[in-house]
C-alpha cells in the first residue's frame, strides 16, 4: 500500500542499504545515502528520501538496529547497524542476486 | 513469516505512539538535511542555494515524513477509524434507521447471546481443578433407549480395581439431611457421601485436620469433612473446629476436615461422609450419584471407554435385551450431568443453535438492508465524487459495511448487557438444583465465546444490512451517479423491492395473531390471578431422610405414621383449618394425554389439541381444603380410598375440552401416555368419572383429571397447608414441629402459593415482554420500510408533480397518485398476511403452547397493518403536495 517504486528497485536499494552498513560499520542515513551515490559513481540516482523509508522497513524487520550517536562534527544522529538477521539477509539476497544478475548476464551476452 | 510478525509489532507499535515516532523520524530528517548543506556550503554553494539543493535531494521534507508515517503506522486502520466516526455521524443523522434497527439487531442479538451464554453454561467443558479437563464420569449406557442406568456397586469396585487407563476412581451420592448445630434449628443441607479418591481425584488438600482414611469407613466413629463455607457461616470460623459435632438427620458426626475456600467436588456440596465399608446396591445418576475417575497419564478417553468395555458388566441388568445395548462408556465430567444425551449431541445442538440464531438474523437484517439501500441510493452523488476524488468500489462498500457495523456493534453491546443480566438472573434463580446453587464449575459471568459471539452476529448483520446494499447500490452506478451528479435525473428502483414490502407486511400480519395470542395467554393467568386466596396457603414436600433405604418410605411403614403425627400436630395449631396431601400443587400438576371410552384413540401428536390434560393424585379432602364447587356428581370420600384405581374426578374445563357434550359423569378414560412418566402405570386401566370440579387454579384453563390416593401413598408428598393470618410466619413453626415429630422427616420447599404463582408470573412476563418488543420491532421495521419507500416515491416524481400542480391539477389526485403504489402493496401484503395467519391459525395449536384465543384477532392484526402503513405513507405524501412547481421545474 505504501510501496510505489517498482519491486525490483526497492529490493535492490534494500541490498545495497546492508551492504553498506556491513562494509562501514554502524553508519547515520546521511552517510549511507552518501557512500552509495559515492560507490554509484553519481550515475544511479538515489531519491535520499527514499532510503530512510528503506531504512524505517528493515528496522521493522529487525534486520538493522538503531542508536542515536554523535557524528563526526559533533551532532546528534541515528546510527545505523546489522543485526545477526541482517547478515543472514545480506548473504542471501547476495546469493539471489547473484544467481539472477549471472542468468541475465548469461542471456544478454551468449556463449557461442 | 517472521519479518512479516516484527513488520506487524512495529507497525502496531507506532500505530499507538504516532507523535513519539513521528518526532524521531522528523529529527532524523533534519540532522541529515543540516549534514547535506554544511557539506555543499564546503563545496562552495552559497548558503540558501545549499539549503534548497539539500531539501530536493531529500525529495522534500513533508513528503517524506508522510511517506514515513505511512511505512511506519497502520494507514488502514487510521482509514477505518475516519469510517468509524464518519458511520457515527451518520447515524446520528438517520436517527430513525438507528433507532429501528438498533431496536431489531439489539432483539436478535440479545436472543443469540443469551442463548449462547446458556448453553456455554450448561455444556461447558471447563472443570475448574488442576487439569480438569482429565476428570471423567463412567456411566452404564443403554445405547437402544438412549439413557444413562443405574451403576451396581460391584461393578464399580470392578472397575475400581481393575482399570489401568483411569486413576482416582470413586464414587458418590448426593443425600439430604437435616443439619443441627447445638441447640440450633434445623436446616436442610446437601451431604455428598462419597469415597476417600475424591479428594485425591479433586487435588485439594485440606485447609485444616485431614480427609477420610479407610477406617472412618468403618462407621466405628461418623465423621464429617466440611466446606470453607459452612466452617465460616455456621461454625463460627472456629480455630478448634477439628473435633467439634455436628448432627446430620438420626447421626452425630465429628468434623475431621475442612475445605479450603471454593471446594464444593463433586457439584455443589458443602458436607462429605465417607461411604460405609459396603456402599450403596447402586449408584443412581448424576446429580445424585456417579462414578468418577481421572484419565491417567498419556491416556485419552476412547482408551479409557475400550479398557472398562472389556472388562464388561457383571450382571446382565433386567431390562437388556442384548449385551451390545448395555456398555459403560467414559465422559467428560460435566457431560455426565447433562442429561440422557448422545456424546455428539451436544455439538450438534450447539451448531443448530448457531443456525437458528443467524437465521434469525436475517429478517430484521433484510429490512434494515432495504432502508440503507434506500440511504444508498440517496446518497449517489456524494459516493460517485468518492469515486471521482479516487475511491476504490471496495473502499466504498468498506465505509457502508462499517457504518452498519457501528449499529450494530452497539447492538450488540446491549445486548451483552442483557444476556449478562439473565445470566445473574439465572444464578440468583438457581438455587432448587442440588438445594444449594449452581454446580461449581458453571461460570455465570459472560464467557469469550459469547462476546466473540455477539460481535460476529453483529459482523454478519452489517455484512447482510450493509455491505450487500452497498455493493448493489454501487454496481455499474458509479457512472450513473456521475450523471446524476449533472442532470439530477433519478434511478429507478426495482420490484424487489415491491416483493420485500409486500412480504414484509405479509410477514408481520401472519406472525401478529399468534404472537398476540401467545402473549395474552401468557399475560392473562398473571393478571386475573389465581381466583382463591394463594397467600393463605403454605406448601412444603415432605420426604423421609434416605439414611432410612433407599425406597425412602421405609419397610415398616414409618414414614406413615411419622406423616400421620405431623399432620395431626400441624392441625392443632392455631390459626390452621386444614392439611391436604398431593402429589403435585394446583398449577403444577404432570401432564398426560387421556383417552375417551367409545371415542376415537388419540393420536401420537402431542399437540392434538383436545387430550392433553394434567393429572393429580390428591387426598380425599383437598377439594375441601382449596374451596373447589361442585358442579356435577360427587367428589371423593373416604371410601374410595380402596378404590384408587377407579374412580376419578375431572374439572370443569376437561369436560368442554375432552367430552365436549358428552354427560360427564359415567364415562371412563384411560390415559395413552403420560410425559414425564413413561413406562410407569398401566395403560389398559379405565377410570370412571364420579364428579365434576371447578378449575383450581380458577384462570388456568387447563383440563385436570384428579385421582385420589392415601396421604402416606406419596413420597415425597406435597403439603398444603390452609393458614389463616400470615402463612409466611407459619413456615418456621412448620419447621420445627417438623424436628419435633423425628429428625428424619425431611420438609423442604417451604413457600406459600402464591409466591409461587408469582415467580411463575415473573417467568411468563419475561417471556410476553420478548414477544411484545419482537412484534414492535416488526411493527416498526414495515412501517420503516414503507415510509422510505414512498419517501423516494415522491423524491423521484417531484418534477411530474411539479408540472402537473403547475398545469392545475387537483391536490387529492396528486395524492392518490402518490399513495396508489403504497396503498396497493400494503393491500396485497395484507390480503397474503390474512391467509397465512389463517392456514398458521389452522395448524399451530396455539392454546396448547399457552396461547389464548382472541377473538378477532386477524381482522384486527389487518387493521393494525393498514394504519401503521397508511400513516408511514402520510408523511412523504403530504410532502408531495408542498411540491413548489417553480421549484421542481427548475430542478
Amino acid at each position: 500500500m505504501e510501496e510505489t517504486r517498482s519491486p525490483i528497485l526497492q529490493g535492490t536499494l534494500d541490498l545495497m542499504v546492508l551492504k553498506t552498513l556491513e562494509q562501514m560499520g554502524p553508519l547515520h542515513g546521511y552517510g549511507i545515502a552518501r557512500r552509495i551515490e559515492q560507490i554509484g559513481e553519481n550515475a544511479l540516482v538515489v531519491n535520499q528520501g527514499t532510503i530512510y523509508l528503506c531504512l524505517v522497513r528493515l528496522v521493522q524487520k529487525k534486520w538493522v538496529n538503531t542508536e542515536w550517536g554523535k557524528s563526526d562534527n559533533n551532532r546528534r544522529a541515528k546510527f545505523y547497524s546489522l543485526t545477526k538477521a541482517g547478515h543472514q539477509q545480506l548473504k542471501a539476497e547476495t546469493e539471489n542476486w547473484e544467481r539472477i544478475s549471472g542468468v541475465i548476464l548469461r542471456v544478454l551476452q551468449p556463449q557461442e | 513469516m517472521l519479518a512479516w510478525i516484527h513488520v506487524m509489532t512495529a507497525r502496531l507499535r507506532a500505530f499507538l505512539r504516532p507523535g513519539e515516532m513521528d518526532q524521531d523520524f522528523v529529527e532524523e530528517l533534519e540532522t541529515h538535511l543540516a549534514m547535506a548543506e554544511e557539506d555543499k556550503v564546503r563545496q562552495g554553494f552559497p548558503r540558501a542555494e545549499a539549503r534548497r539543493l539539500a531539501q530536493l535531494e531529500l525529495g522534500g521534507l513533508a513528503r517524506v515524513r508522510e511517506a514515513g508515517r505511512e511505512t511506519r503506522g497502520l494507514p488502514w486502520l487510521d482509514a477505518s477509524w475516519l469510517d468509524v466516526k464518519l458511520g457515527l455521524r451518520m447515524l446520528r443523522k438517520s436517527w430513525g434507521l438507528t433507532l429501528i434497527g438498533g431496536l431489531a439487531m439489539t432483539l436478535v442479538i440479545g436472543v443469540g447471546a443469551t442463548v449462547m451464554a446458556l448453553f456455554d453454561l450448561a455444556f461447558g467443558e471447563a472443570l475448574p481443578l488442576e487439569n480438569g479437563e482429565e476428570v471423567v464420569a463412567v456411566q452404564i449406557w443403554d445405547s437402544r433407549a438412549h439413557r444413562r442406568l443405574e451403576t451396581p456397586w460391584p461393578d464399580y469396585e470392578r472397575w475400581r480395581d481393575h482399570l489401568d487407563r483411569l486413576v482416582d476412581i470413586g464414587a458418590y451420592q448426593h443425600l439430604e439431611r437435616n443439619l443441627v448445630i447445638g441447640e440450633g434449628p434445623p436446616e436442610l443441607v446437601g451431604v455428598a457421601q462419597m469415597t476417600a479418591s475424591g479428594f485425591e481425584l479433586a487435588r485439594v488438600a485440606p485447609l485444616m485436620g485431614r480427609t477420610f482414611l479407610p477406617e472412618d469407613r468403618e462407621g466405628n466413629v461418623p465423621v464429617v469433612v466440611i466446606s470453607h463455607e459452612v466452617w465460616q457461616s455456621r461454625l463460627e470460623a472456629d480455630p478448634a473446629v477439628i473435633g467439634r459435632t455436628l448432627r446430620l438427620g438420626d447421626t452425630v458426626h465429628t468434623v475431621i476436615g475442612v475445605m479450603p475456600e471454593g471446594f464444593m467436588f463433586p457439584v455443589n456440596h458443602g458436607f462429605w461422609i465417607p461411604f460405609e465399608a459396603k456402599g450403596p446396591a447402586v449408584l443412581g445418576d448424576p446429580p445424585f450419584a456417579a462414578v468418577f475417575a481421572r484419565l491417567a497419564p498419556g491416556a485419552s478417553l476412547e482408551g479409557a471407554e475400550a479398557e472398562v468395555r472389556s472388562l464388561g458388566l457383571l450382571a446382565p441388568l433386567a431390562l437388556a435385551e442384548t449385551e451390545e445395548q448395555l456398555q459403560p462408556r467414559v465422559v467428560r465430567y460435566t457431560f455426565a450431568f447433562t442429561g440422557d444425551m448422545e456424546r455428539g449431541q451436544v455439538r450438534w445442538i450447539g451448531r443448530v443453535i448457531l443456525l437458528f440464531v443467524t437465521l434469525l438474523l436475517i429478517p430484521p437484517c433484510a429490512n434494515i438492508a432495504i432502508l440503507v439501500y434506500a440511504r444508498t441510493i440517496t446518497r449517489q452523488e456524494e459516493i460517485a465524487a468518492r469515486y471521482v476524488l479516487g475511491a476504490s468500489r471496495g473502499r466504498i462498500v468498506g465505509q457502508l459495511f462499517i457504518e452498519i457495523f457501528v449499529l450494530a456493534a452497539g447492538a450488540a453491546f446491549i445486548a451483552l448487557a442483557f444476556a449478562r443480566f439473565a445470566l445473574q438472573h439465572f444464578q440468583q434463580n438457581a438455587t432448587d438444583v442440588l438445594n444449594g446453587g449452581a454446580p461449581f464449575w458453571m461460570d455465570f459471568t459472560l464467557s469469550l465465546r459469547t462476546v466473540l459471539f455477539a460481535f460476529g452476529l453483529a459482523a454478519v448483520a452489517a455484512l447482510i444490512a450493509g455491505a450487500l446494499p452497498a455493493l448493489q447500490a454501487t454496481r455499474g452506478q458509479m457512472e450513473a451517479g456521475l450523471r446524476a451528479m449533472g442532470s439530477r435525473a433519478g434511478l429507478r428502483l426495482g420490484n424487489t423491492w415491491t416483493v420485500l414490502i409486500v412480504a414484509q407486511i405479509a410477514l408481520a400480519l401472519a406472525a401478529l395473531p399468534s404472537t398476540i395470542e401467545l402473549a395474552w395467554g401468557t399475560l392473562r393467568t398473571g393478571m386475573l390471578g389465581p381466583g382463591f386466596a394463594a397467600e393463605d396457603y403454605l406448601t412444603a414436600t415432605l420426604s423421609l431422610d434416605n439414611e432410612l433405604g433407599s425406597d425412602g418410605v421405609g419397610s415398616d411403614g414409618r414414614f406413615t405414621d411419622l406423616q400421620a403425627e405431623l399432620i395431626r400436630r400441624a392441625e392443632a395449631e392455631p390459626g390452621v383449618s386444614g392439611i391436604t396431601v398431593a402429589s403435585a400443587m394446583p398449577g403444577s400438576e404432570p401432564w398426560a394425554v387421556v383417552e375417551v371410552d367409545g371415542a376415537p384413540p388419540p393420536g401420537e401428536n402431542l399437540f392434538a389439541p383436545n387430550n392433553l390434560v394434567r393429572f393429580n393424585h390428591v387426598d380425599d379432602v383437598f377439594f375441601d381444603v382449596f374451596d373447589v364447587p361442585l358442579l356435577t356428581g360427587r367428589g371423593f370420600n373416604a371410601g374410595d380410598l380402596g378404590r384408587e384405581n377407579a374412580v376419578v374426578v375431572v374439572n370443569r374445563t376437561f369436560v368442554e375440552q375432552v367430552l365436549g357434550d358428552l354427560s360427564p359423569v359415567g364415562q371412563r378414560v384411560r390415559y395413552s401416555r403420560r410425559l414425564g412418566e413413561e413406562g410407569q402405570g398401566s395403560a389398559e386401566t379405565w377410570y370412571e368419572i364420579v364428579g365434576v370440579v371447578g378449575d383450581l387454579p380458577a384462570h388456568r384453563e387447563n383440563g385436570t383429571v384428579y385421582h385420589v390416593t392415601a396421604r402416606d401413598q406419596h413420597h415425597p408428598a406435597h403439603l398444603a397447608l390452609r393458614v389463616g393470618g400470615d402463612a409466611t410466619a407459619f413456615a418456621a413453626s412448620l419447621r420445627k414441629i417438623t424436628l419435633a415429630v423425628s429428625p428424619a422427616l425431611v420438609v423442604d420447599e417451604v413457600r406459600t402459593l402464591d409466591s409461587i404463582y408469582r415467580d411463575q408470573a415473573v417467568g411468563n412476563n419475561i417471556g410476553a415482554s420478548t414477544l411484545a418488543a419482537v412484534t414492535l420491532s416488526v411493527l416498526l421495521l414495515s412501517a420503516a420500510g414503507i415510509y422510505s419507500l414512498m419517501a423516494f416515491t415522491v423524491g423521484q416524481r417531484r418534477r411530474e408533480i411539479g408540472i402537473r400542480a403547475a398545469l392545475g391539477a387537483q391536490p387529492s389526485r396528486l395524492l392518490a397518485g402518490v399513495f396508489r403504489r403504497a396503498i396497493a402493496q400494503v393491500a396485497v401484503g395484507a390480503a397474503t398476511g390474512i391467509l397465512v395467519a389463517l392456514v398458521v391459525g389452522y395448524f399451530l395449536p396455539i392454546e396448547n403452547m399457552g396461547g389464548w384465543n382472541v377473538p378477532g384477532v386477524i381482522p384486527g392484526a389487518a387493521l393494525i397493518m393498514v394504519l401503521v402503513g397508511v400513516l408511514a405513507a402520510l408523511g412523504p405524501a403530504r410532502r408531495s403536495l408542498r411540491v413548489d412547481p417553480t421549484e421542481a421545474l427548475r430542478g
